[in-house]
């Protein structure tokens, strides 16, 4: 099955015109109180999830918009939120839970 | 399916004990070897090794056999120098034929950029003692009569790199050698056991939950290729720097002998080189986004034949037989994570290989177990810690890490 990514500004298109931009792990960490391990965690770390992950996307050969979807990566389809991914958002969720 | 009167080279279904001294998750390459090793030099054999499918389904069967010691780094030079200096030698000690054949690795360049890095490349390489050099166009074309130097591709060659202690082995083989080798030393392989949980008490590894029960055992090493950072994450909440990147590759259909080295071009994204059966083995793409799909696509497919035949024009018109695609778990800085005791006493990692877990197998497997039998990490080892990357000590294994990554 093709892959097809909706992106918010010019609708279904092509898998290919869009760059991958990394699993949402929520807002970028304040500067502020920052240390290296936090600024590490957002940087690199991922959960790697096998099923749906929300995630960041660039329509590069597009618009240039940037926005977040949810992909099942065992199937390579972009999927609906899970009914319980607001609660569970990676956004939302407290220190140390996913 | 065996032959009547065969005998399996392993025990294919050993006890399953209650406990063990060392759990081995994933009976992939770095598994096997670890537990061979184990065995071999520190005479552990309570070990056990959990494999959710079947060994060599993963990365160890779906490699295109290639083994190198030409890498960037002098961090990484010297585990895949052993690596491939081990090749004849368990070929011997497993007496099982790995079908290693060195016929050398040929590395395109085809800019000016490239050669100058495939130089800093090469004098890495013979300052660690690993045979490397540099050669001109025409010096190519010797080697290689099949391949285009002229001005008609898209990127004509400026030279290339040449690794003659390279060159391929029989995947398939080392997974059925390394198995027999750990079987026969008392090891324990279960496969189609899936682990479903790993246990701690106290900040200490106890065990691990299996779709057959509860095993315990002191120590866990993660070593499941492509899988080891979801599952270290499900697991443990261990978040790892790594993407799982599904790799493809193909074989056309079986040629009379044209290509006897191992030819690779960074520019062309292309590697190949022709199997023992005459089919040539190409590969090298990745779907630019993480997935566990495995499954190779049309655009790549076409994209591996412009490439292949714009180097080697007798492809033209041959088919391509069989494609399929690995899972290749690609960290920022191209080196693995090694690590073990830390944050979970007992727990121990190798994963993050990417596409370079075949060639480094054998090493690897023998320095992980000397860490798993010892509790102290080996020397060699030391650069690749999982905390590297909260010091800012990524390495520099590629230049810039522009294809082979998401992000690219």
């Amino acid at each position: 099955m093709s892959f097809l990514i909706t992106c918010p500004i010019c609708g279904p298109r092509n898998g290919y015109e869009f760059r991958y931009g990394g699993e949402d792990k929520g807002p970028r960490p304040d500067e502020a109180d920052m240390t290296p391990e936090t600024w590490v965690e957002y940087v690199h770390m991922n959960r790697c999830v096998a099923g749906a992950s929300k995630e960041w996307w660039f329509h590069r050969d597009g618009c240039s918009a940037w926005f977040t979807i949810w992909r099942d990566t065992t199937t390579n389809l972009q999927v609906r939120a899970p009914d319980d991914a607001l609660a569970r958002s990676p956004a939302d969720a407290p220190e140390g839970e996913s | 399916m065996l032959l009547p009167g065969s005998t399996p080279l392993w025990d294919t279904r050993p006890p399953l004990r209650p406990s063990y001294d060392a759990v081995l998750i994933g009976g992939g390459l770095h598994s096997l070897a670890t537990a061979y090793f184990l065995a071999r030099d520190h005479g552990m054999t309570d070990v056990a090794i959990f494999e959710k499918r079947f060994i060599g389904y993963g990365g160890a069967g779906r490699n295109t056999a290639i083994v190198r010691a030409n890498q960037r780094t002098q961090e990484n030079v010297p585990l895949y120098q052993e690596a491939l200096e081990l090749w004849p030698v368990l070929t011997r000690e497993l007496d099982y034929n790995l079908m290693f054949y060195n016929c050398g690795n040929l590395n395109l360049c085809h800019s000016e950029a490239a050669v100058t890095a495939a130089r800093m490349n090469i004098a890495s390489a013979q300052f660690q003692g690993v045979g490397s050099e540099f050669l001109e166009p025409d010096e190519v074309k010797k080697l290689v009569p099949a391949l285009d130097v002229s001005d008609r591709p898209r990127h004509p060659v400026h030279g290339a790199m040449f690794h003659p202690p390279g060159g391929i082995v029989r995947h398939d083989a080392v997974v059925w050698g390394l198995a027999k080798g750990a079987s026969e030393r008392g090891i324990h392989i279960h496969q189609q056991t899936e682990v479903t949980g790993i246990r701690t008490v106290d900040g200490r590894i106890d065990g691990v939950e299996t779709s057959r029960g509860t095993i315990n055992s002191p120590r866990v090493l993660l070593s499941a290729g492509g899988y080891s950072a979801g599952l270290s994450h499900r697991f443990l909440d261990v978040r790892l720097p790594i993407s799982p990147l599904t790799i493809q590759a193909m074989v056309t259909q079986p040629l009379k002998p044209l290509l006897d080295h191992v030819v690779s071009s960074g520019a062309y994204h292309v590697y190949c080189n022709q199997t023992l059966k005459g089919e040539i083995a190409t590969g090298a793409h990745m779907d630019p986004w993480p997935n566990y799909t495995t499954q190779t696509t049309a655009h790549y497919l076409k994209h591996q034949a412009e490439a292949l035949t714009d180097i080697l024009p007798c492809l033209r018109g041959v088919r391509f037989m069989r494609h399929w695609a690995g899972l290749a778990d690609m960290t920022p800085d191209m080196a693995p994570i090694i690590d073990g005791n830390d944050p979970i006493e007992g727990y121990y990692l190798n994963c993050g290989w990417g596409y370079f877990g075949f060639k480094s197998c054998t090493s690897t497997g023998k320095y992980m177990a000397q860490y798993l039998a010892t509790g102290e990490r080996p020397e060699i080892l030391e650069p690749f810690t999982l905390n590297r990357y909260k010091r800012h000590r990524l390495m520099g294994e590629t230049a810039g890490a522009t294809s082979y990554s998401p992000w690219n």
